[in-house]
């Protein structure tokens, strides 16, 4: 009896989350593949496409523009921010640094609060008439800038507000990584005379190598994705300008259009798979 | 004891470190400003939408940096209960945590305990389909999922809002990897004991992995109560809508309406929402930092 109940016990624990992951993330997962290949509104008949809604997107010059779009705010904001948190996360992993407990906190909120929350306070800041930031800039003399009015603006207006909410993850991300470095290692350079810099560049960047590759990999993820943002900010406007690849793929959506929606998920998700497997490639590179 | 032991070493190489102890004082001094400049960026926002929620509407747009606590009002706020269903909002999100967050909180480290400590058929078949939907972005299953809420008669109903994302794949993954570090000793001890499997979750399980579920616990929190993109697509009526929904609303409503002094009520309603959604997750932020810190550590593996 005992033995009978030791073997049936793992079905019944694995029960309930094996009914809600099928229902809700495996059926709907091969749900979309078939999609993809018709080009169902939503209701009525399905028609198979066969590769029609792929060849329609990669020959779209609006697909490649949302891309194109994404692909400008990735450069807008990894780099930035992965110099940033690195030197960060180095400062505040010195142990006589005063006040790191504090510095870690505060770094560490603008990734709790919620996005929409943020969003909507980035739209009143960055006003162009109302807006505090042309406010404050108007006290060095520098006239009013369309942050979220003009193309050319609303990029590094969405850029930023990415930054600002996602760097303290970042700096956390890479802070474990800095722990699991020897500190031994820097007692030996600075014997040998080592400058902070040199020892910044020759130890700390090398063995954080594999945590920073980590991070840009989850960054990169995240940045193709990016929906809400330029949802609450600037509706994909102006022009355009800011329909990421992921409220482009939001917008087959309210157009109905699934059976398109469906094959630019896929292609979304290749990809990142694709830029991931880049970086990753990078990483080992350099073993 | 060890400041003795390495003297002789730093004796003998006294002259090279000279020069940087002298140096320091500036790096510190410099790393410090750097740091509270940053500070001060990463604050700024939160701070000034939760200060100017509490200014005139009419103050907020003409002199958005500045503040006069004589003028000190909770117009905002009241204009903002009056205009849009923040109550319902937080009613709804609150409705979603508690039973969601219980769902996943209780189920997720019951299924990983399965996938820890046992061996039952299927058993790598789905744990390795679990890790593939790990690494797929969550917006491949948004058109799919629409449309199954749709078939189901789910639009607008806390089933939709709830059970899709329950007992996610990331907290099965993590929950195993805890799960996976308890001693089978303990477990077989609670067994001669006259334990029952379920006893020797609730009993032992449960109580060696609390600091594991605390984390977990936080991040569930966050990403529930932050959820926005599947609660806009499902479930955005206004009796249904959740916090973030709710808000949502005030940003387009700016944005389609910006005409002189309704601009200003509207965007003073729109700051003094904010601030009260950001309010619940930064006390408990504050309360429970270690366990946030470790919450996030651990999601960051979420690709």
């Amino acid at each position: 009896m005992a033995k009978f109940r030791r073997r049936s016990a793992p079905y019944l624990f694995v029960l309930p989350f094996l009914v809600i992951f099928v229902a809700f993330s495996v059926y709907p997962l091969i749900f979309t593949a078939r999609l993809s290949f018709t080009n169902w509104r939503g209701s009525g008949a399905a028609e198979w496409v066969g590769w029609g809604n792929y060849t329609y997107l990669l020959t779209s010059e609006a697909f490649w523009s949302s891309l194109g779009n994404s692909a400008v705010l990735w450069l807008l904001i990894v780099p930035i921010q992965i110099v940033l948190a690195v030197i960060v996360a180095v400062l505040l992993n010195s142990a006589k640094l005063k006040l790191r407990g504090l510095y870690r906190v505060a770094f560490i909120v603008p990734f709790v609060t919620p996005l929409v929350a943020v969003a909507q306070i980035w739209v009143v800041l960055f006003d162009q008439q109302y807006g505090a930031i042309n406010a404050f800039l108007g006290v060095f003399g520098i006239p009013d800038i369309g942050w979220l009015t003009t193309s050319a603006w609303a990029k590094p207006t969405l850029a930023l507000l990415f930054l600002w909410k996602t760097t303290g993850f970042i700096i956390i991300i890479l802070l474990s990584g800095l722990q699991s470095i020897d500190g031994s290692m820097y007692e030996a350079a600075e014997l040998d005379g080592a400058s902070k810099l040199r020892q910044l560049w020759s130890i700390t960047v090398p063995l954080l190598r594999r945590t920073i590759m980590f991070a840009v990999v989850l960054q990169t993820l995240a940045v193709f994705q990016m929906f809400a943002e330029p949802f609450v900010v600037t509706q994909g406007g102006p022009y355009n300008s800011t329909t990421t690849a992921g409220y482009y793929l939001y917008n087959h959506i309210t157009r109905g259009d699934l059976g398109t929606g469906a094959a630019n998920s896929f292609l979304l998700v290749i990809l990142v798979m694709v830029l991931s497997l880049f970086f990753v490639r990078m990483l080992r590179a350099k073993d | 004891m060890t400041d003795t032991l390495i003297r002789p070493a730093t004796v003998a190489a006294a002259s090279a470190p000279r020069t940087r102890t002298e140096r320091r004082p500036s790096l510190r001094i410099g790393s410090h400003v750097f740091l509270i400049l940053l500070l001060i960026a990463f604050l700024a926002p939160v701070a000034w939408a939760i200060i100017s929620s509490f200014k005139q509407p009419n103050d907020i747009i003409r002199d958005p940096l500045g503040f006069d606590p004589t003028t000190f009002t909770l117009d905002n706020f009241t204009a903002m209960f009056q205009d849009v269903p923040i109550a319902q909002g937080f009613l709804n999100t609150g409705i979603v945590l508690v039973v969601k967050g219980g769902i996943t909180l209780f189920f997720a480290p019951l299924a990983a305990f399965a996938f820890a400590k046992y061996s039952f058929i299927g058993k790598n078949l789905i744990f390795g389909t679990v890790l593939i939907t790990l690494m797929l972005p969550t917006i491949v299953l948004i058109i799919p999922l629409l449309l199954e809420m749709k078939a189901l008669g789910w639009v607008n109903t806390y089933q939709a809002l709830i059970l899709p994302g329950a007992i996610d794949a990331f907290a099965i993954f993590w929950m195993r990897q805890v799960i996976s570090a308890v001693p089978d000793e303990l477990l077989d001890a609670a067994r001669v004991d006259g334990c029952s499997e379920f006893g020797i979750f609730w009993r032992v399980i449960v109580p060696v992995i609390r600091p594991g579920l605390a984390g977990l616990a936080v991040l569930t929190i966050m990403n529930i109560y932050n959820d926005f993109v599947w609660p806009v697509i499902v479930a955005s009526s206004e009796r249904m809508s959740t916090l973030q929904v709710v808000l949502s609303t005030l940003a387009q409503n700016i944005t389609g309406n910006r005409i002189g002094a309704d601009y200003a009520t509207v965007t003073g309603e729109l700051l003094a929402a904010s601030s009260i959604a950001l309010i619940p997750l930064l006390v408990l932020f504050i309360v429970l930092q270690r366990h946030f810190i470790n919450g996030i550590l651990a999601g960051s593996v979420k690709g």
